[in-house]
């Protein structure tokens, strides 16, 4: 339509990982919309789909299954993809962006979905080269490319930590984690599930060291890590070390070229930055004091924007998102609120020789948290009952066994 | 039928019906289920559930098998040599009446007659009394003044034949449910028929009820003086009768005209309406065939006498009695309880209907008994008895085929007399109950389907109970251990006894010797009966003397009775209310009785999974008013408190009650329940003539336990060291089951211990499966070993309801393999099966949201249930009950 057309005009993105690529792949494709679309990347690869790095790592999927858009239908319909050349600066008010090439980009439009970076812990040999995150494909290519049973350091035991620890046990290496939490997955779990979470990858190779925290790293001559030392000086070797103690949203751009910047990126319900014409999504931004690491906020944040940019009333709100552990072999659901407050109802099942574990927290009759591992077909359901925000007070009694006892099919 | 069913006598109620008993196709294999005899005429093929789950009741794994002497297994002949020895010892010392027997109604009329004749003329103590004295002495008393002899007058067909039928504290619906049957059958045919019930509950019996009369409890005695004076004022004396065949008439009248001087008096006394009153006495004066049918309700009373003595008094003033569909009809409760009384097995009786006060009869039994030494007046009386024993008076007591420690009021007092005699001897066939678990010598007793002899019912019909299956481990007959004893106590020539139709013949020639129809017990006729003979007699009616092998259907339709002038007596009768009334401290009365599927101290019946399906704890009514201000929930725990003792009970909130009176069940026992007997609360108050306690009032205190959570335990081992504060077992075909109460907090790490002590495998932990929601004090858990569940536990803060067929039915199965079949163990079903609710038809296991499912859908008769569900169509005793489903319920309109 014209009138998007006058408004939105060129739209460039800056980012092309899952956010930013999913945003120029759903603009392209949305009905009655005209734009020109610009899509800038760092990395090499342009539109894959980040979270399945881990099951590349652990050679569950091959690189086919890696594409999130087909990149190059995108390109014959007309997107402009730049892909390993980075923006290197912006200028709001010249509506113009500067990438390393020295290339010129002006824009009507700009979205900024530049992702985060694994989290460095400030200790002593942090940037040596065998110190990595586990962030791109090139990470994973790195990973996939040590030779024989090399012991590998993973600091932290957070999804993406044990992701990795799994990959790099299955590739034949001799992987040891620390976690500075007292259990693993400290956010999405309590302790019991948390437990039979280890029990199941300390079966598969992985040693864990909880309540740790590295305290420094042994460096060669040449600058690489070769042992970690815990707090009791106790040294681990290690021949790579992976940092998975969590992300920060890159926010080094916007900072520079104005905008307001708390933990990442401010934005407002409809995506907006604090400069105009100037929108943020993704890990990269902020909003309601909340940043992002899961996908399903970020899709929403992307069909918002896209009503945003065709004109349209659209509004972002945080709903609670349920959290699976991409690991074969492992089935974990988290949601909402985990650890029960004393005027909550806190409804509890455990089969550790089945490994089956149910935790639900209600409140004022509503469900608002669970955790379940090791049969999570019901997680679905209780995700809806979070969402539908639907009282379950008459249900107390049966709610953790499930969809199948609540709500009985009908003969 | 084949060769290898017989006909014998159900061992449960007084009805005494016939029940065909197939043996087993190989020996010690399980005996199939037993069907009603179709030629009995007690029941005509008829049979209740607890009738037709005889079969189920057989095969128990608590026999006692062996003689015990201080809980040593030990010789039949050392057990004998102990008892006699020390009989002989406490004798010589202390006198004959050192010793005591204490009988049953359970035990066939040859183990009584030995056991009489070895006390009365052998030791020489009339210390002999049995648990009839609980049940129908004061009905006993009552026919005996007046009309001279304990002659129950009428037969099961006057119930059917009468236009009148008053039942007067009686539930027969549950406590003689073929007699009921027939009664509701009757009434079906000819809706004209009346029947009136007089009782303070509302019970299952009111189902067919043209009126019932909620009366203050123990006020019955009013209802029939105020009859008698009304019957004069409608002019239906039969003053022919009156003149030729009755004396006191006057005096009777005199008092009811005082007692009960009109209308609003009586019916101020009773509790109930006038209009309510006026409606019977219109019924009964316009009604010449009434048949007034009593029971525990009237007996069980400390005027019991004078109770039965009003009633009887209505029959005499108008004739009916003597005549088809007329009489007072006292109902017993046990299947023996009349042979008992035939023998003269009761401390107050010498022998054969004579009493020691009888001119001559002391004579004339030492004669016919050459009895070396003849007691010569009467024994204890049981409630008197067991005071002896603690007083130190009795000194040895040979307990037979009863449990004392749960059915004699005051249980404190029982176990303080048992603790104190010197020897107590308990025959029996179980090995653990209340009263065993007392003994010093326990005798290993046969049991129904083993034991052989007689029993007479209450219509006067002495039926076989044959011995068909053989005696298992060292279990002998009671008569023998009784001859054994005698013999060893030197009297060898009177107990040489070999077969009980030996026993039988002289018992038939006693009650023949020297009679000359001067007794109304007489069954000479089988005074030489030989042993085809006895192995083929059939139920027959007494007396039946020497040239009427027919017997006699009815008594007294010559207009003569058993006194000296041959006149029936009228007795003067003035209303008492109970002693004990009710209190500030003790606000309420409590009542006691019977529920449908059990029988007496539960010792068999008990045994039966089947039978604990319509109820399967003990339980207080309590009317919702009464709950609400005390607030007690339905289900919920109650401890009630009377001056003798305290007992836990769950809440069944009714209006089958009135406000300030509750009732509850008396069967359940420690072997059962940790905190449920109820004789506990019983005082032992006892009517002055007749001796039986009043077992159905106390004035007691509710109360709400808090505090708790509830839930039940499954296991496949019995739990040891319960230390719940209320537990209750239920006999389940599957493992062991428990209802259990604890202090709220219990953790579920202490469960686990608690489960584990019965663990299985000692090597290798178990697995289990936690459920909690802790807010609610709700924990589940599961224990699984190998494949297999052990055991299972549920707790929350209130009772709720949940079917346990399921569950139970887990405990054997091998191979629980899905995650989703583990956690169903913690939901107690798997999903998407039906949940039957709480079992009403036992014999179809039929459950209320099947059958409200099908109300909902449309049903609107109990035929039709019948027809859609089976409910109802086999013993019909959960028939009242399925009309309770129905959308409209005809309240009863006075």
């Amino acid at each position: 339509m014209l009138n998007a057309m006058s408004q939105a005009g060129r739209i460039v993105i800056v980012g092309a990982g899952m956010a930013g690529s999913k945003l120029a792949n759903d603009l392209l494709h949305k009905q009655n919309a005209y734009y020109s679309i610009t899509l800038i990347g760092e990395e090499a690869q342009v539109g894959y789909n980040r979270i399945m790095l881990s099951s590349l790592l652990a050679k569950d999927i091959s690189d086919a299954e890696m594409p999130l858009v087909d990149t190059n239908k995108m390109r014959n319909e007309g997107v402009d993809i730049i892909a390993g050349d980075p923006v290197i600066s912006m200028n709001l008010e010249a509506k113009e962006l500067y990438l390393r090439s020295g290339q010129k980009v002006p824009y009507d439009q700009l979205v900024l979905a530049t992702g985060s970076r694994a989290k460095a812990l400030p200790i002593e040999g942090a940037s040596a080269v065998n110190v990595m995150g586990f962030r791109t494909w090139q990470d994973v290519d790195v990973m996939a490319g040590l030779e024989g049973r090399q012991p590998i350091c993973v600091i932290g035991g957070g999804l993406l930590g044990l992701e990795a620890a799994v990959g790099l046990v299955k590739r034949g290496h001799q992987v040891t984690v620390f976690h500075r939490s007292n259990w693993l997955l400290n956010r999405q779990l309590d302790e019991e599930s948390a437990q039979l979470l280890q029990n199941k990858l300390e079966q598969m190779g992985i040693v864990f060291r909880l309540g740790e925290s590295p305290k420094s790293f042994v460096q060669s001559q040449q600058g690489l890590v070769t042992h970690v030392v815990d707090q009791n000086d106790q040294q681990t070797p290690a021949s790579l070390v992976v940092m998975a103690a969590g992300i920060s949203p890159e926010t080094s751009l916007a900072k520079a070229a104005g905008l307001e910047v708390q933990q990442a990126i401010l934005v407002d319900s409809q995506m907006k930055t604090s400069h105009e014409n100037v929108f943020a999504l993704g890990e990269c931004c902020e909003f309601d004091q909340q940043t992002f690491g899961l996908v399903a906020p970020i899709w929403t944040q992307i069909n918002v924007l896209i009503e945003v940019l065709a004109g349209n009333d659209a509004n972002f709100s945080i709903e609670p998102t349920p959290t699976k552990l991409k690991v074969s072999g492992v089935n974990l659901f988290s949601v909402g609120k985990i650890q029960p407050s004393a005027e909550d109802d806190c409804l509890f099942f455990k089969d550790v020789a089945a490994n089956h574990y149910r935790k639900l927290v209600v409140k004022d009759g509503l469900l608002v948290g669970a955790i379940l591992y090791g049969n999570v077909a019901d997680g679905s359901w209780y995700f809806q009952l979070i969402q539908n925000k639907t009282n379950v007070s008459d249900m107390l009694d049966l709610l953790v066994f499930g969809e199948a006892y609540c709500c009985p099919q009908v003969a | 039928m084949t060769a290898t069913t017989s006909k014998t006598t159900c061992p449960y109620c007084g009805v005494g019906c016939g029940v065909n008993f197939t043996l087993p196709s190989q020996v010690g294999g399980a005996v199939p289920p037993v069907s009603g005899d179709n030629s009995h005429p007690a029941n005509f093929g008829r049979l209740c559930v607890k009738g037709s789950s005889l079969a189920q009741t057989i095969q128990s794994n608590d026999r006692l098998l062996s003689p015990m002497v201080e809980g040593h297994a030990v010789s039949w002949s050392e057990a004998i040599d102990t008892i006699s020895s020390k009989i002989a010892d406490v004798v010589k010392t202390h006198g004959p009446d050192a010793f005591a027997f204490y009988l049953s109604g359970q035990i066939l009329t040859e183990d009584y007659y030995v056991a009489n004749k070895l006390a009365k003329g052998f030791i020489g103590t009339a210390n002999v009394d049995t648990n009839s004295r609980l049940c129908m002495a004061s009905a006993v008393v009552g026919y005996k003044r007046a009309f001279g002899s304990d002659t129950v007058p009428c037969n099961y067909e006057d119930l059917e034949l009468c236009d009148l039928l008053i039942m007067v504290g009686s539930n027969a619906a549950w406590t003689h449910p073929v007699l009921y049957q027939r009664i509701a059958a009757a009434k079906q045919r000819r809706p004209n028929m009346k029947v009136v019930v007089v009782d303070p509950r509302k019970t299952a019996t009111c189902d067919i009820a043209d009126l019932h009369l909620a009366i203050n409890p123990g006020t019955d005695a009013a209802i029939f003086s105020f009859l008698l004076q009304h019957s004069v004022q409608a002019g239906i004396l039969d003053s022919d009768f009156i003149a030729d065949h009755t004396n006191g008439f006057k005096e009777a009248l005199n008092q009811a005209n005082e007692s009960t001087p009109n209308l609003i008096s009586t019916a101020d006394f009773c509790g109930v309406s006038e209009q309510e009153v006026m409606i019977l006495a219109n019924w009964w004066s316009d009604t010449a065939k009434t048949v007034t049918f009593y029971s525990q309700g009237v007996n069980q009373s400390s005027s019991g006498v004078d109770k039965c003595n009003a009633i009887i008094n209505c029959h005499l003033a108008t004739g009916r009695i003597g005549k088809e569909g007329a009489g007072p009809f006292s109902i017993t409760g046990q299947p023996n309880a009349m042979g008992g009384r035939e023998v003269g097995g009761l401390a107050n009786q010498l022998a054969a209907h004579m009493d020691f006060a009888t001119p001559g009869a002391q004579d004339l039994v030492q004669r016919f008994w050459q009895a070396p030494n003849m007691a010569t007046e009467n024994g204890l009386k049981a409630v008197d008895l067991f005071q002896a024993i603690e007083e130190g008076k009795v000194k040895v007591v040979w307990i037979m085929s009863t449990n004392p420690m749960v059915s004699l009021p005051d249980t404190a007092q029982v176990r303080r007399a048992l603790e104190k005699c010197e020897l107590v001897i308990v025959s029996d066939c179980k090995a653990h109950t209340d009263t065993t678990a007392m003994a010093d010598v326990l005798l290993p007793a046969t049991g129904w389907s083993e034991k052989d002899g007689t029993v007479t019912n209450s219509e006067r019909r002495i039926s076989r109970q044959r011995g068909l299956l053989p005696a298992p481990g060292e279990a002998k007959h009671d008569w023998w251990a009784i001859c054994e004893v005698a013999k060893t106590l030197g009297f060898r020539d009177a107990f040489a006894f070999r077969t009980p139709c030996e026993i039988f013949a002289e018992h038939a020639a006693l009650s023949a010797f020297e009679n000359n129809g001067k007794r109304d017990f007489d069954i000479g006729h089988f005074s030489s009966i030989n042993k085809d003979e006895y192995e083929n007699l059939v139920p027959v009616q007494w007396p039946v003397p020497k040239g009427r092998p027919e017997g006699t259907k009815r008594m007294f339709e010559d207009g003569r009775f058993f006194t000296p002038d041959s006149r029936a007596r009228f007795i003067p009768v003035t209303p008492k209310k109970p002693v004990n009334a009710p209190t500030s401290e003790w606000p309420f009365v409590l009542n006691t009785g019977r529920v449908r599927d059990q029988w007496h101290t539960m010792t068999r019946t008990g045994d039966a999974a089947l039978l604990t399906k319509h109820t399967d704890q003990p339980y207080v009514e309590i009317h919702p008013k009464d709950a609400n201000q005390l607030g007690i929930e339905d289900k919920t725990l109650v401890r009630l408190t009377s001056p003798q003792g305290e007992a836990l009970l769950k809440a069944k909130v009714s209006r089958a009650v009135s406000p300030g009176n509750v009732f509850t069940p008396i069967h359940w026992t420690q072997q059962f329940a940790n905190a449920s007997v109820v004789s506990n609360l019983i005082p032992s108050l006892v009517d002055p003539l007749s001796g039986q306690p009043e077992s159905k009032h106390a004035r007691i205190k509710l109360e709400a336990v808090t505090n708790i959570s509830y839930g039940f335990i499954m296991s496949i081992n019995p739990i040891m060291d319960l230390d719940c504060i209320y537990w209750c077992r239920i006999p389940s075909d599957i493992g062991y089951y428990y209802e259990v109460a604890w202090s709220k907090g219990e953790s579920m790490s202490s469960l686990q211990s608690l489960l584990e002590k019965g663990k299985v495998s000692q090597e290798g932990a178990g697995e289990w499966l936690e459920y909690s929601h802790l807010k609610t004090q709700q924990i589940r858990l599961a224990h699984i070993e190998g494949k297999k569940l052990t055991s299972v536990v549920y707790l929350h803060n209130k009772p709720e309801p949940i079917s346990t067929d399921w569950l139970l039915s887990k405990l054997i199965d091998r191979s629980l393999v899905s995650e989703q079949e583990r956690m169903a163990l913690l939901v107690g079903l798997p999903a998407n099966i039906e949940d039957k609710g709480d079992i009403v038809c036992s014999c179809y296991q039929v459950g209320s949201k099947q059958i409200n499912k099908a109300v909902a859908a449309g049903a609107t008769s109990v035929e039709e249930l019948g027809m859609q569900l089976k409910c109802g169509t086999n013993c019909g005793s959960c028939l009242p009950e399925l009309k309770y489903f129905l959308p409209a319920i005809t309240e009863l309109s006075a």
